[in-house]
């Protein structure tokens, strides 16, 4: 039985925006991650998808509800701590990308294996076998602006890979690229998923993403439908 | 170098924030070497006088002879006084003799005017810093120097245009130039300083009394006692009178060292209850609080450049950093989902105010630095160099500004390091 990653249990979380207005984003959602999964996180606009994927990458706190992270209750962690356990067991890709700007695409991945705690030396040689891998090899001092949307896309899945987290969270990742832009992104996720066995939790509204993932968690409301 | 790209990318107002501090350090390295050399040359004319205990005639006072004498017995009794070494006497007059047709001088002058003293160099008395006076050429006077050798201040040199080796002329005597003493901006800058026996012969000169007793007494020591004896008596009590001016009480002033170990605020003391109807004693202690007062004031302009520099610096990198943060909100969002920790948005971010302040108060300082040897290269012909460039002064200078850019940076590197993830993320 593969071993869980993530796994909360009964997630609510609120944001009051005014006095009388408080928003009820999450209202008590179970989710699972496995190692090895490929999964998508559906459901339509304001059903609380992004809200999950904070909390889930321990960028915010649920007001009630379990979380754990392998075996480690989030309850017990505080702040301080939370950005090691971020920078070591969780990627993030982005929908807008999301890369420095004033670094080159060899920098960006390098600086999120800083976070990591890699050595400079380590950290060149990985980012540099990681960009190889996904096609980036001339591309490597390149900045950001000088890269099209899928290769910027591509680096910043380098970027999540670097220190070899237990999963990555993605947060639209084919939201501002074409269609076939989208599918060679997907194949890449793809391939790494059954290639590394990397573990893998998109949040989407595209179908044709949603379809290409082993499994479908759907939200409505806040909830798991 | 990820900081510099980012001071790059706005260029611009990196470059006015420097500019700021550019301005401060500027003014801070100027204003701080010309407080190194005023304090310095300061300091030269504080050793001096702080040197010796000086005394003067009763009805005399510091900067000019009042008429009053100062017998040679007195100041051997002071000599005796417990804990005093040697006492030397010294002659103070005008080195320029009176011009009939303007007795007030042409010029007005700020400060001592140029004046003849004349030191026994023969007397055991050693002024405390007599040989640390810095010399700006040739050497001090010396016991064994013959009596027509000058040593002279900075303002005599330059005004009068006088060179060591250089014969010259005073009151009509001539004297030989063998020294020049380095700027003090106080009383030795204005100072010929000459063995006792030509500057007491020229105090004579230029005193028509004293030259007639002295006149008296010479044609007085002619006539033999035999021929004395054989003048009437009122005649002869008149000759005697004459005969007992003796030319070394002719003394307009004196100066007093102490031995080792004692204490010369407690000497000055006991010169002074001795000896109060006779002379006035100015104690090295009282005299050098007198020229810290005159420091203090200037220092504190420098220490008032150094804050105004401190806070316009400080609040144009604040504003600075905090445009510059609002702005990469996003990218603190994505390095803290990355895992950055707080304290390294913190350290990022401070480091980068430190960073402008660091080029900023290195161009001000290079700035400051050459105006200053500029200056002086130009007054240097005029011999009034005003600033002292010290390396240690400019190593705080850099210091200083990087530490203003690091305190500056601290308010908004720590609004950024406090910034939530999620806040920043949802502006993606």
């Amino acid at each position: 039985m593969s071993k869980v990653i993530i796994s909360a249990k009964n997630i609510r979380k609120s944001y009051k925006l005014s006095k009388k207005n408080i928003i009820e984003a999450l209202r008590g959602v179970n989710i699972e991650v496995k190692e090895g999964d490929f999964s998508a996180i559906v459901g339509p606009s304001g059903c609380g998808k992004s809200t999950l994927m904070h909390i889930l990458g321990l960028l915010d706190r649920p007001d009630e509800g379990e979380l754990f992270i392998g075996d480690i209750n989030i309850k017990t962690i505080k702040d301080r701590q939370a950005h090691k356990l971020r920078a070591k067991k969780i990627g993030f890709i982005f929908q807008g990308f999301n890369l420095i700007p004033t670094l080159t695409a060899l920098e960006n991945v390098m600086l999120a294996g800083r976070y990591g705690g890699m050595k400079k030396k380590e950290r060149k040689e990985r980012a540099l076998k990681i960009l190889k891998v996904l096609g980036l090899i001339d591309r490597v001092n390149h900045k950001p602006n000088e890269l099209s949307g899928g290769q910027q896309q591509r680096v910043a899945i380098a970027r999540a890979l670097i220190n070899d987290p237990a999963v990555i969270l993605a947060d639209e990742p084919t939201g501002e690229l074409d269609s076939k832009t989208s599918l060679e992104i997907i194949e890449i996720l793809k391939k790494l998923n059954k290639d590394n066995n990397q573990t893998f939790l998109l949040v989407t509204h595209n179908t044709d993403v949603a379809n290409a993932c082993k499994k479908i968690i759907k939200l409505k409301d806040g909830k798991n439908e | 170098m990820e900081i510099l790209r980012n001071m790059w990318r706005r260029k611009f107002r990196t470059f006015l924030t420097i500019f700021g501090i550019v301005i401060g350090m500027f003014a801070f390295t100027v204003m701080g070497s010309m407080a190194l050399k005023f304090n310095k040359m300061i300091d030269g004319g504080k050793r001096f006088i702080t040197g010796q205990i000086s005394i003067m005639p009763k009805g005399g006072s510091y900067m000019g002879s009042g008429g009053g004498m100062l017998p040679v017995d007195t100041l051997n009794k002071i000599a005796q006084i417990e804990g005093v070494d040697a006492v030397a006497a010294g002659i103070e007059l005008s080195l320029e003799e009176p011009d009939p047709d303007d007795p007030t001088g042409s010029s007005i002058s700020f400060g001592t005017p140029p004046t003849i003293e004349g030191t026994d160099l023969n007397s055991n008395h050693k002024n405390r810093n007599w040989l640390t006076l810095d010399m700006k050429d040739g050497r001090m006077l010396e016991k064994g120097d013959s009596d027509d050798k000058i040593v002279i201040g900075y303002t005599i040199a330059l005004d009068k245009k006088w060179h060591v080796s250089d014969k010259v002329k005073i009151r009509g005597r001539e004297f030989e130039v063998i020294g020049i003493i380095d700027k003090t901006m106080t009383g030795p800058d204005s100072y010929v300083f000459m063995p006792i026996t030509p500057a007491r012969e020229l105090f004579i000169e230029a005193n028509p009394f004293l030259k007639s007793l002295k006149e008296q007494s010479d044609n007085a020591a002619k006539i033999s006692d035999r021929a004395l004896a054989a003048m009437p008596t009122q005649t002869r009590e008149q000759i005697l009178q004459a005969k007992s001016f003796k030319v070394e009480d002719v003394n307009t002033m004196a100066a007093a060292s102490w031995k080792d170990g004692e204490d010369s605020e407690t000497v000055s003391n006991r010169i002074k209850d001795q000896f109060k109807d006779e002379v006035l004693v100015l104690s090295p202690v009282k005299m050098g609080e007198e020229i810290d007062k005159a420091t203090v004031i200037f220092n504190a302009i420098i220490l008032g450049v150094a804050i105004i520099a401190l806070v316009v610096g400080g609040f144009s990198i604040i504003n600075t950093m905090v445009m510059s943060i609002s702005e990469r909100t996003k990218e603190i969002g994505i390095k803290k989902a990355m895992g950055a920790s707080s304290w390294s948005i913190a350290r990022e971010y401070s480091l980068e105010a430190g960073i402008i302040g660091l080029l900023g108060g290195g161009i001000g300082m290079g700035l400051g630095v050459l105006t200053a040897i500029l200056l002086n290269n130009k007054m240097a012909s005029k011999g009034a160099e005003i600033f002292l460039i010290q390396s240690n002064f400019l190593i705080v200078v850099i210091v200083f500004s990087f530490i203003i850019g690091i305190i500056a940076g601290i308010i908004p590197a720590f609004r950024a390091a406090r910034m939530k993830a999620v806040d920043a993320i949802r502006e993606l």
